[in-house]
């Protein structure tokens, strides 16, 4: 086996990139130091990223008691499994419909989609805040699933790729007899699986990290998400800085795995969906 | 219409239907609501509620606070261009010339998708102004008098701006590499034969040939940003001095402390007309100021 040169200027770049690389990644690395630090370390300086006794009083503090994370965690699990599974079931519908089945009127309606996108959030709290305490769901969860399940976002990507598949092979299919239901549960649905899978993980991260929807629609501490959850703990604990630290863990450490497990899909779906908008 | 057509139309309906209800539910409808609100003095828990015309956005026109908020905002979407030109760097160095590459890629795009509001609270603490790592480190490479970065009202924003250069950088670093990868190598080996080297390859040819994705990138993170406030909330709820209220965020706190729905609305609608904007430049300047 032949052993391929090592260029020289290659690994120079390459230390470089690792630097700035480390660079970036280094909020995340000083809060799990700061996390199992003593108070009296936290902005000792130099920085010290490995204590000589690593302390988990902090994790223990942040999980436990009837406003733990335990509580956060279920509550935005719930929320953001619910919304993933049912938006994702009705883009890739819409998706379908937009992208297979021909009928008048089709396009403009798509059209009238993509606008919605330019619409910010901001112009829409109010009105829906509104709403919601008519129809008796503001501060609940369902303030959050319900307008969660509709993904204009999940539409427009899974749309791109079912059109990207050839017209031939849902063509035959259909000369064959199939019916849509079936070309769409047989044959897109198959083939769209890595699209699905990217648009699922993007979907469940944003419901994770979905902040300011929380801090309109809910109010009581018992519904609180993990976001929120993290803000009272810091409004309750301000000078505990160890804790604030765990807490932030805490709510860093799903995405973290998401990020790790999925990474590849993430990348080609935030590349695919952007090039050539 | 044939048998077949309305065969396809309800097909159509029942496919697209149930998104097609979400949509109406909570997009077009509440849409329209806010439209008319813009036009109405509501406030929450006040029953009567009065048309007032053009009232609100007479108001905004005299609203300081509104303007302060307008600059603010200009302020924080400085660093979109900015991240932008970082993860252009940063793209062009990960794209041939290193080891590793998948792992680096991981490192400066992690940021983007893994943090929500959590990183914001770690953030305060690195630029907390007396003890905090960062101010610690400016003044043991001889900074003195290190920025108060949120506790005074002339560095808040730009702290606000590193920590949103920081977490875009990976999202525009992802998109520069699929441009990159799909440039044509034909014609940069072409540029190599014709002596062109390092530097100047890079600004005379790879940077003009991915001007349209620069141009898409600008546009995207331009939007993406103007429709943010939770960062901001978290770390300054606009403070100090509203120095870090960007148009967003008084939107929010309009609506939801001071209870005032109708102006509210009023300013959100701006925010829209704004994003319409930044949208019809995209569709009309994209000819022109593209170059391949």
């Amino acid at each position: 086996m032949q052993i391929r040169s090592i260029s020289w200027r290659k690994s120079a770049a390459t230390a470089i990139m690792f630097a700035l690389g480390l660079l970036m990644i280094l909020p995340f690395l000083w809060m799990i130091s700061t996390s199992v630090k003593r108070p009296d370390e936290v902005f000792e300086y130099p920085i010290r990223w490995l204590p000589d006794q690593l302390l988990w009083k902090h994790h223990l503090k942040v999980w436990s008691g009837p406003k733990g994370f335990a509580l956060y965690y279920a509550n935005s699990l719930k929320i953001a499994i619910i919304a993933t599974v049912g938006s994702t079931f009705l883009a890739a519908f819409a998706a379908y419909g937009f992208s297979r089945i021909a009928f008048k009127g089709r396009d403009t309606l798509f059209v009238l989609y993509l606008s919605m996108m330019m619409i910010p959030p901001q112009v829409l709290f109010v009105p829906k805040f509104i709403m919601f305490e008519w129809a008796g769901i503001y501060n609940t969860h369902w303030a959050l699933i319900l307008p969660g399940l509709v993904s204009i976002f999940g539409v427009f990507l899974l749309r791109q790729f079912f059109v990207g598949i050839p017209k031939e092979i849902t063509e035959s299919a259909f000369i064959d007899g199939a019916g849509h239901l079936r070309i769409f549960g047989q044959l897109m649905l198959p083939l769209a699986k890595p699209a699905i899978a990217t648009f699922m993980i993007i979907d469940f991260s944003w419901h994770w990290n979905d902040y300011e929807n929380a801090l309109v629609f809910l109010t009581e501490s018992d519904l609180y998400t993990v976001p929120l959850g993290l803000q009272n703990f810091i409004l309750e604990y301000n000078i505990d800085y160890n804790g604030m630290m765990a807490a932030a863990t805490a709510g860093i450490l799903p995405m973290l795995l998401v990020f790790m497990a999925g990474q590849r899909f993430i990348i080609e779906g935030i590349s695919s969906s952007s090039v050539k908008g | 219409m044939s048998g077949w057509r309305k065969k396809e139309r309800l097909w159509g309906l029942l496919f697209i239907g149930p998104n097609l209800l979400g949509v109406t539910l909570f997009f077009i409808l509440p849409a329209l609501f806010s439209f008319g609100l813009l036009f109405t003095d509501y406030r929450f828990a006040n029953p009567d509620m009065n048309f007032v015309g053009l009232g609100n956005l007479k108001r905004l026109f005299h609203d300081e606070l509104f303007y302060l908020a307008l600059k603010n905002t200009a302020l924080f979407l400085a660093s979109v261009p900015v991240s932008i030109g970082l993860a252009f760097l940063v793209a062009l160095a990960l794209n041939k010339s290193v080891y590793l590459r998948s792992l680096l890629r991981a490192m400066f795009f992690m940021p983007y998708i893994t943090s929500g509001i959590a990183i914001a609270f770690v953030w305060m603490l690195l630029f907390q102004p007396s003890k905090g790592p960062i101010n610690q480190l400016l003044r043991a490479v001889g900074i003195e008098n290190p920025p108060g970065w949120f506790s005074t009202t002339d560095t808040s924003m730009l702290a606000i701006d590193i920590i949103w250069i920081w977490f875009m950088l990976g999202y525009f670093m992802i998109i520069y590499l699929a441009a990159l990868q799909e440039l044509n190598s034909e014609l940069l080996e072409a540029a190599k034969i014709d002596g062109a080297r390092g530097w100047v390859t890079v600004r005379r040819i790879i940077w003009p040939l991915v001007s349209p994705t620069t141009f898409l990138l600008l546009v995207t993170g331009l939007i993406m940003s103007i429709k943010t406030f939770g960062i901001i909330q978290a770390i300054t709820q606009g403070g100090p001095g509203n120095s870090t209220t960007i148009v967003s965020l008084y939107v929010y706190r309009t609506a939801f402390s001071y209870y005032e729905m109708g102006y509210a609305s009023a300013i959100s609608w701006v925010l829209f007309a704004i994003i319409l904007f930044i949208t019809l430049i995209q569709w009309f300047g994209q000819k022109k100021w593209v170059h391949y």
